[in-house]
């Protein structure tokens, strides 16, 4: 049994963030969880579905469907919970709206991850602002036992209110672990039905919809001005310092540890005090200007955006301070970057100068004098050992430059958005979100009455297909556009680490479910298609240069094979692989190192001292793609049983 | 002269649109292909010497080397080469007839060379439609389907580069001058490979004066509204005809030549060579004569073909007038100097244009520390 | 509670995507948590399995909780699987007082496979570390592994390194509950055999300094 079920209470254990959280909805009796694969959320609804057959589960196919499945079970009488990351919740915006007008029955919870620094996302997007949009409730988490708390306390919020409620968390809470103590598990009453005779304007047994908006509106205030009210004597707000500080730190979420540490590094305990908010919206008035009648500095620690120091200032307005005896600083004075996540090291850089302390000594003497570092080389991130991406983007880039009228390709969001990375071939010109590089492309593909020639393609992975490439596709083929789609179908949501998405014969828990055949869905649409497999690189490019100097129109080329870190293939090999010491000429070829050089998978390693090539068979995946790729067949292959 | 390597021709020779699309320096690598008639570099490839840079004939050609190695005579600046013979040439009675533009001979000679055994197989340029088509030939009737000029420029060269690639030696080729000096500096092994084989079992050069550009050409049908598919064949006479004729299903069409001579290839304007200098045979219209070819005999194994074609019946060769050799020589001698004029106002006689290049690369992300 | 060393005490394990220190952390952490300390471990796991660096901190104290990140030139010990990931994480977290366990198999970044970049000398990396630290300990951890059955034991072959240190209130009885209660009970045996080559290695003084 897994210790998230133990019912314990008081017990401790090492829970990474994300499993605090899960640990605080069972707490909270929640019966129905949808989400979407995205760092950092993932680990979430993945360990939810694998921990309790008392709740249902859902890997969703977007995040606006996983808020509306969400949704339709707290309308149903059934605690709810629905999780994504950042980028997400722009997806589930749309129905978010609506949803924070209509209001909520049963209570309903939001976690949203943020990634500030980027650390596994293509944009540093801040949740935090869709709060004061939507007009919700919002609290952050600032620790692993809090983490737990909050998400439990999230429900009861959402009950009184009848409003959906958002947390929030960051890459450093919810990957990190630290101790949590249990709480007490519910035996929850789970009966489902939909009360919806009773009066327009009736909570609990009226429909659920956003109109009569001016009275929905009015109320969500009402409901917002409680939420504050409530927020004042809020335990997670913490103040710990000095009563009158020379410096007042305003923090939230995991910068309060950092500014903590940072603190008590600096020795600065006497002289620091910090204000730890944890109900960051509505901003509860009292706790803040009670601290900051004592003090005559403030300094905000957060991330990304300058979210409390705002609402700070504008309570200070509002309010009956002097405003000229206090100074602010933060991201807008610059005493806080702007952009990237929070570090021990910008707490300590924004102390130093405002309280001009001495610079450390050990950061200064370190590496010692007269000891130089060799240059130590990057480690760029790239595809991994026999992965299809590389075979298909080795192909696409080929096929492309054969064509040789500047074609392009638009990327998209998976592992393959590394296809924009030396690994890829630099083969991806354009990025962004879900499903936009099939939009993109849809729109390049009607540039042809301006005068545009270049060939059009898009990629996409298999769950982003499901998540948001139809509709774009649909919007070509009706629209007439040109262009070749390359579905990346690798069996599974890799980049998260293997989610089922509904072209897969199973669901969420693993059972059995009707898988949605992907070229047919195309084919339905009007669309060319054609499956290859990517390890086959000739029939692969073959078509490839059919579809893109075909007439026109919306083609789809499914590059099908599994991920090679897939539960299916991992630690399996479909050939071994060597290289004939023999045919291999190394620097003599004039291959100049195709293999190492350009396809440069790690399984193959380039022996500078003996000019040859050999098989990394510690990484090596077996698939043998190498072999075609050397001209002078010193790589070879053998099939494996 | 210097040995460099792809950055130098990418950037020289393909960017600078000097490219006549030979095939010379495809498919010797994995990164220099061709594909639709034209040079791809399908990845990037940094190696400061390379066969490629060697073979192609707008980066400098070695005339002192190639005339050793080919002919193992010094080179002396003649318009017309190296040459022990120069005949006036047709198809023998044995030979079945072809559609040919003039003599057919060098169907004749092919032919011959494939039946006698002096070579394996022929790399020729057939068709696809108006458009060449380098293709492998084995029989006397493939090689008559690949009969009749072609004017759009085809990287035959390449295709005998994949075939030596694949192990074949033996090989004749058919190719314009461009083609066949690239070939040729192949063949002296420019980069001393250990490995290295001649594949080449005899060489033919076609007289030539400059080449469309295929997707130049197909733009100007399509400004005219004629479907290439339609194009049963297409004749360009020699001067001071006026008109391009192309027969079509309902008749024929012309073309003036002016707007053709706007699709030559902007590289043939530098080629010195008319009648493809580096071959063991050249052959080309006799102008005062569409009957017949001229037929220059430059090598020894090209002699040896000839005199077998003669013998087997294939072949009719007489002496040429004197007067026939006079304007041939002034008109290889009129091409040359433009090329050189051309040459120089392109900046490719500079010292410069010998030197390497340092391109750095625009995209590069150097990893996440 | 036994006392720390350091309270609190910063230990880093660092490695390559797919070597297995994402678990390595975890044991020792659950290892430490079991005996009463507070525990944090800080981790960056995105991209771990495509060939990047993946750097875990773990943080021990008996009194508060620390924040994922260590600061920087604070961290107590280093074990790492990698020899270039180690002087990567000296650079920046070393310390004239800081202790090294470093695996001595290297895995190329993917810019010296294509041979744009170059990997320094096993000599040059033990120099330096040897210079930039105040007690190192360099074996092949990866080839130990390898011989046990598979080069991912080479994590846990650390694990029991680090416990032979003595730097931290580890032993086997604990490692040996927390492999049981992480672990189907088939995966202890060689999980435990693992530990012991790592302990081994330290104890019988085979690892160079």
């Amino acid at each position: 049994m897994s210790l998230l079920t133990r019912d314990n209470p008081g017990e401790t254990h090492l829970m990474m963030g994300n499993e605090a959280i899960v640990r605080g909805a069972l707490e909270a009796g929640i019966s129905v969880a949808a989400g979407y694969p995205g760092t950092p959320s993932s680990e979430i609804i993945e360990t939810l579905a694998k921990i309790s057959d008392d709740i249902y589960t859902e890997w969703s196919v977007n995040e606006k469907v996983a808020l509306e499945v969400a949704a339709a079970a707290s309308f149903a009488g059934l605690r709810s919970l629905a999780v994504m990351k950042q980028p997400g919740v722009n997806v589930a915006a749309d129905f978010l709206m609506h949803l924070a007008l209509s209001g909520v029955r049963a209570g309903m919870v939001i976690v949203a991850a943020d990634d500030p620094g980027a650390l596994s996302s293509v944009n540093e997007g801040e949740t935090r602002l869709y709060a004061k949009l939507m007009e919700i409730p919002m609290l952050e988490p600032g620790n692993f036992q809090e983490a737990r708390q909050m998400t439990c306390w999230a429900f009861e919020l959402s009950e009184t209110l009848h409003m959906p409620v958002l947390v929030r968390t960051v890459t450093r809470l919810s990957h990190a672990s630290g101790n949590v103590t249990l709480g007490k598990l519910p035996k929850p009453d789970r009966k489902a039905f939909f009360q919806f005779n009773g009066d327009m304007l009736d909570p609990m047994e009226g429909p659920i919809m956003s109109p009569p908006v001016g009275i929905k509106h009015d109320s969500q205030q009402k409901k917002l001005e409680q939420a504050a009210q409530l927020f004042e004597d809020s335990p997670f707000n913490t103040y710990g310092g000095p009563e009158s500080p020379e410096l007042l730190i305003i923090t939230t979420s995991i910068c309060d540890l950092y500014s903590k540490e940072v603190v008590a590094l600096l020795n600065l305990e006497d002289r620091v005090g910090i204000l730890k908010i944890g109900t960051t919206w509505p901003l509860p008035a009292q706790p803040v200007l009670e601290r900051l009648a004592r003090t005559r500095n403030v300094l905000f620690v957060e991330e990304v955006q300058p979210f409390i120091e705002e609402a700070v200032k504008v309570l200070v307005a509002g309010s009956h301070l002097d405003l000229s005896s206090l100074t602010f600083y933060g991201k807008y004075s610059r005493h806080i970057p702007t952009a990237g996540e929070m570090t021990p090291e910008r707490v300590t850089a924004a102390l130093s100068t405002l309280l001009q302390l001495e610079p450390d000594p050990v950061s200064q003497d370190y590496p010692p004098r007269g000891t130089a570092l060799p240059p130590i080389p990057p480690r760029e991130i790239s595809f991994c050992p026999g992965c299809p991406h590389r075979a298909s983007f080795f192909s696409i880039n080929t096929v492309l430059q054969l064509d040789n009228r500047q074609g392009f390709t638009c990327g998209d969001i998976g592992c393959y958005s590394m296809g924009m990375l030396p690994g890829g071939f630099f083969t991806l010109k354009t990025l962004h979100s879900m499903g936009s590089g099939s939009g993109l492309a849809s729109g390049f593909g009607k540039l042809e009455k301006f005068g545009m020639n270049q060939p059009v393609v898009a990629v996409c992975g298999d769950s982003t297909f499901f998540h948001s490439a139809m509709p774009p596709l649909v919007n070509a083929v009706h629209n007439r556009s040109s262009f070749t789609l390359v579905v990346l179908d690798n069996s599974g949501t890799a980049m998260t680490g293997f989610q089922p998405h509904p072209g897969l014969p199973v669901d969420t828990k693993g059972d059995q479910a009707p898988p949605i055949d992907i070229e047919k869905v195309c084919r339905a649409m009007g669309a060319t298609t054609r499956t290859c497999d990517p390890f086959d690189l000739e029939a692969t490019q073959k078509q490839l240069l059919e579809f893109i100097n075909g007439d026109g129109g919306v083609r789809v080329l499914i590059l099908k094979q599994a991920c090679a870190l897939s539960p299916e293939k991992r630690h399996t090999r479909a050939f071994e692989v060597t290289v004939d010491p023999d045919s291999c000429l190394g620097e003599a070829c004039g291959c100049n190192r195709i293999c190492t050089r350009v396809f440069s998978c790690p399984g193959l390693l380039w022996d500078a001292e003996n000019n040859q090539a050999t098989i990394n068979d510690v990484l090596c995946a077996g698939c043998g793609v190498c072999a075609s790729v050397c001209p002078q067949n010193a790589i070879q292959r053998k099939e494996l049983p | 002269m210097q040995l460099l390597g792809p950055t130098e021709l990418s950037h020289r020779i393909l960017k600078g649109d000097l490219c006549t699309s030979c095939g010379a320096c495809a498919d010797l690598c994995p990164y220099l292909k061709s594909h639709g008639g034209k040079i791809a570099s399908v990845f990037s490839c940094d190696r400061e010497t390379g066969r490629c840079y060697a073979a192609c004939p707008k980066t400098g050609v070695n005339e002192t080397v190639l005339s050793e190695a080919l002919f193992s005579t010094p080179w002396r600046a003649d318009p017309l080469g190296h040459y022990r013979k120069i005949y006036m040439a047709k198809q023998g009675i044995k030979a079945s007839k072809g559609r040919f533009q003039n003599g057919g001979t060098v169907s004749a000679l092919v032919i011959a060379a494939l039946e006698q055994g002096v070579i394996d197989k022929a790399v020729l340029t057939g068709s696809d439609g108006i458009m060449p088509r380098p293709r492998i030939v084995t029989t006397p009737e493939q090689v008559l389907e690949c009969a009749a000029s072609k004017y759009i420029a085809a990287p035959t060269a390449a295709r005998l580069n994949r075939a030596a690639t694949e192990g074949d030696t033996n090989l004749g080729m058919v190719g314009t001058p461009c083609q066949m000096t690239g070939l040729a500096t192949l063949r002296t092994n420019p980069l001393a490979r250990s490995d290295f084989k001649d594949p080449m079992g005899i060489a033919i050069g076609l007289f030539c004066t400059w080449a469309l550009s295929g997707e130049g050409f197909l733009s100007y049908l399509d400004q005219q509204k004629i479907d290439p598919s339609a194009i049963r064949s297409m004749d360009i006479p020699p001067p001071p005809a006026e008109n391009a004729r192309l027969t079509l299903a309902e008749g024929v069409k012309k073309l003036p030549l002016d707007e053709i001579r706007k699709r030559v290839l902007p590289g043939c304007s530098v080629c010195p060579d008319m009648t493809a200098l580096w071959t063991d045979l050249s052959v080309g219209a006799l102008e005062e004569n569409p009957e017949w070819n001229t037929l220059i005999v430059r090598s020894e194994r090209g002699e040896a073909l000839v005199n077998r074609a003669v013998e087997a019946g294939l072949l009719e060769i007489r002496p040429i007038s004197q007067t026939s050799v006079d304007n041939l020589t002034l008109a290889a001698t009129n091409k040359r100097k433009r090329a050189l004029a051309a040459q120089e106002r392109l900046g490719m006689l500079d010292p410069a244009f010998q030197n390497p290049l340092e391109i750095q690369p625009k995209q590069t992300i150097m990893g996440f520390r | 509670m036994i006392a720390l060393n350091h309270d609190p005490y910063n230990l880093i394990i660092t490695g390559v995507g797919g070597q297995g220190n994402v678990i390595s952390s975890r044991m020792i952490g659950n290892m430490l948590a079991a005996k009463g300390f507070q525990v944090t471990i800080g981790e960056t796991f995105g991209a771990s399995q495509r060939g990047g660096a993946v750097m875990s901190h773990v943080r021990i104290s008996s009194k508060a909780t620390l924040s994922p990140q260590i600061p920087v030139h604070q961290a107590h010990m280093v074990v790492s699987l990698e020899p270039i990931e180690t002087l990567r994480v000296l650079e920046s977290y070393g310390n004239p007082d800081v202790g090294v366990i470093c695996n001595t198999r290297p895995t190329h970044p993917i810019g010296v496979i294509s041979g744009r970049l170059s990997y320094p000398s096993t000599k040059e990396i033990k120099e330096t570390i040897t210079r930039l630290s105040a007690r190192s300990w360099f074996f092949d951890a990866t080839a130990m592994a390898t011989e046990i059955g598979n080069p991912i034991f080479a994590n846990i072959i650390m694990a029991g390194a680090l416990a032979a240190t003595k730097e931290l209130p580890l032993d086997r009885n604990v490692f040996e509950e927390t492999l049981k209660s992480k672990f189907p009970p088939n995966k202890v045996g060689l999980n435990l055999t693992a530990y012991d080559q790592g302990v081994g290695i330290i104890n019988t003084d085979n690892a160079s300094h």
